[in-house]
């Protein structure tokens, strides 16, 4: 992006986004998080990241992402792997166009054989699932990206 | 076979278990609080975990966020570190219960050994001297006083589930005694949530001496020799030192064997420290077992050449301890100075914030254990240790010169550490004569101009 003197560059396919901004600085900011990244440029270390890079990783409010207005994150509170729906069978708890409030039931996070029921604990509209049903997630991971209402 | 170890844990002693790791082959995965991204060990581990918050409590200390951690990333073992859940017999039983290898002895060692009057009972039985005291603790001020006056004054009343010098108070008569035993209780309470004491006989300028064991886990135990550790400041160790400049070695054999013993009655297994109070006589009583490794351990290591993070994977990984008794030898005389954020000219106020300019010295025998670098903000939510300098050389002379040249060279800039404060230490007569008992600090501090430590 530098050679090109780019300051900002979204590409947008099916089943993956990718944006990328230089912050003030030069540096690249992260990837925002598509609903299917094909490939790992972690915006936080994840539990089966590839290797550490050389060059400390940047984590929560990077210079690159672009906060809409009204946009909230609703967050893991814990460390576990994650499902969409009650049973494999079931449908799942919240997609996108889902409207919710602070007690809705969005997700279950699994401990150590333990389901446990997450809320939202914000008010709105699911914007989009940020994470794959059966994947692992960790404390402060963005799980679901609402529009507040 | 161990593939894969979570560290439970921060700071130095994280990145410390992951350079073990690395040379062993075994990936690690680094647990880390939101306050410490930009930690050096979560940089360089294999995988890393955010678990919570900034606060202990909220991060490290929450047993079931790093067991779902290392349940979610599959991992065969947890190394504690020390502090934190090091020596929670609780996090080591859910470890065991969940299949996952915990780093250290078993969790019903951690728990006799964790309670000071239980530890006390286990090593005398096996013949090991301890402190004349209460068997246990007192269960009211009469029966206390009563035993006070039959050990002698002075004594030390002490909080059966405290620790780490906290939770102890000094009486040298019979009046003093009476409040002191009070605040005691009360401050044993609010500290530990456990008002019950036990009393102590209080050996007076003692030495701080303990000594170092591998036991692996088909019954083999051996002592790694001892480290002198009476410098401290608050009962909170500022320096340790490898060989005592006190034991002859005649002392240095009977204690290394009680060491043994006394982890044979506890039936021990990985690395442990054995604590001994030693009075100028040359009479030395057992105080207390830690059941982890311990912030000085890199002593014990320039000294004898052995690297106890891979002994205790090793051992944990169930291999026989190759070691013999006979291979434990001392080549060297090593010092470690830990380094805080504090500023020994203010009370030893702590000092966080962001590392300007860190330049960390080197050269011949200089050894540097740290997990700051330059720009490194340091968290105010954890202790204040942000390294340790260990130097060393053929003789005690060589690695005190060498201790002192390389505090010269230490460039921290941004914050206050206790880099001066350590210096003066070394060119200081008392200490340089090998005098120090527990009571070295006080009377360094009463007499040491404060400008010469800023």
């Amino acid at each position: 992006m530098k050679r090109a003197e780019l300051n900002e560059f979204a590409v947008e396919e099916e089943g993956f986004k990718l944006k990328i901004r230089r912050g003030p600085n030069g540096v690249a900011g992260m990837p925002v998080r598509g609903s299917n990244p094909p490939f790992v440029v972690a915006a936080e270390p994840a539990a089966s990241a590839a290797p550490a890079a050389p060059t400390p990783k940047v984590v929560a409010a990077p210079a690159g992402e672009v906060e809409e207005a009204g946009v909230i994150y609703v967050k893991s509170p814990m460390v576990g792997t994650f499902y969409r729906s009650p049973s494999p069978d079931s449908p799942p708890f919240a997609e996108g166009g889902t409207k919710v409030t602070e007690s809705s039931v969005v997700c279950i996070i699994e401990a150590m054989k333990i389901m446990n029921e997450i809320q939202a604990e914000v008010k709105g509209t699911i914007l989009e699932v940020l994470v794959e049903n059966g994947e692992p997630v960790e404390y402060g991971q963005k799980l679901f990206k609402v529009k507040a209402s | 076979m161990i593939q894969k170890i979570l560290i439970a844990n921060r700071g130095e002693i994280a990145l410390r278990i992951v350079r073990a790791c690395r040379e062993l082959g075994i990936k690690t995965l680094a647990v880390y609080s939101e306050a410490d991204v930009q930690s050096l060990h979560v940089q360089l581990a294999d995988e890393a975990i955010c678990i919570g918050g900034p606060r202990g409590a909220d991060s490290y200390l929450r047993s079931d966020r790093i067991i779902a951690a290392a349940e979610i990333a599959d991992v065969d073992a947890i190394h504690p570190g020390y502090g934190f859940l090091s020596e929670n017999a609780k996090f080591a039983e859910q470890c065991e219960s969940c299949n996952i290898k915990f780093i250290g002895p078993k969790s019903g060692v951690i728990a006799k050994m964790g309670d000071k009057a239980i530890a006390k009972d286990t090593v005398s039985s096996a013949g090991v001297p301890i402190v004349p005291g209460s068997d246990g603790p007192v269960s009211s001020e009469n029966e206390a006083v009563k035993l006070a006056r039959k050990i002698g004054y002075p004594v030390i009343i002490k909080a059966v589930a405290g620790g780490g010098g906290r939770g102890m108070r000094i009486a040298h008569n019979d009046m003093s005694f009476a409040k002191e035993f009070h605040v005691a209780r009360n401050e044993a309470q609010s500290a530990f949530g456990n008002g019950d004491v036990y009393i102590e006989k209080y050996i007076e300028k003692p030495r701080h001496i303990e000594f170092q064991v591998l036991a692996d886990s088909h019954g083999k135990i051996i002592h790694l020799g001892e480290r002198d550790c009476s410098v401290q400041r608050r009962h909170q160790k500022l320096i340790e030192e490898a060989p005592s400049p006190f034991l002859t070695p005649e002392l240095r054999e009977k204690m290394g064997t009680a060491a043994v013993q006394a982890a044979e009655a506890a039936g021990y297994e990985n690395a442990g420290t054995i604590e001994f109070l030693v009075d100028a006589k040359g009479d030395f009583y057992f105080i207390e077992m830690n059941t982890r490794i311990q912030v000085e351990h890199p002593v014990t290591e320039e000294v004898t050449g052995i690297d106890l993070i891979k002994q205790q994977i090793q051992i944990a990984n169930g291999e026989h301890l190759k070691l013999d008794q006979s291979d434990i030898t001392f080549t060297k005389h090593a010092i470690e100075c830990r380094i805080n954020a504090e500023d020994p000219a203010r009370n030893f106020i702590p000092s966080p914030g962001t590392i300007g300019l860190y330049y960390a010295p080197g050269g011949h025998g200089v050894r540097v254990d740290s997990h700051v670098y330059s720009g490194y903000q340091i968290p105010p939510y954890y202790d204040s240790m942000i390294g340790k300098l260990i130097c060393y050389g053929s003789t005690r002379k060589i690695a005190l010169e060498r201790a002192y040249r390389a505090l010269s060279e230490y460039l921290i800039r941004g914050i206050k550490t206790t880099i001066p404060l350590h210096r003066a230490i070394m060119s200081d007569p008392v200490f340089m004569a090998g005098q120090a008992t527990t009571a070295y600090m006080e009377d360094f501090m009463n007499r040491t101009p404060s400008d010469l430590f800023s």
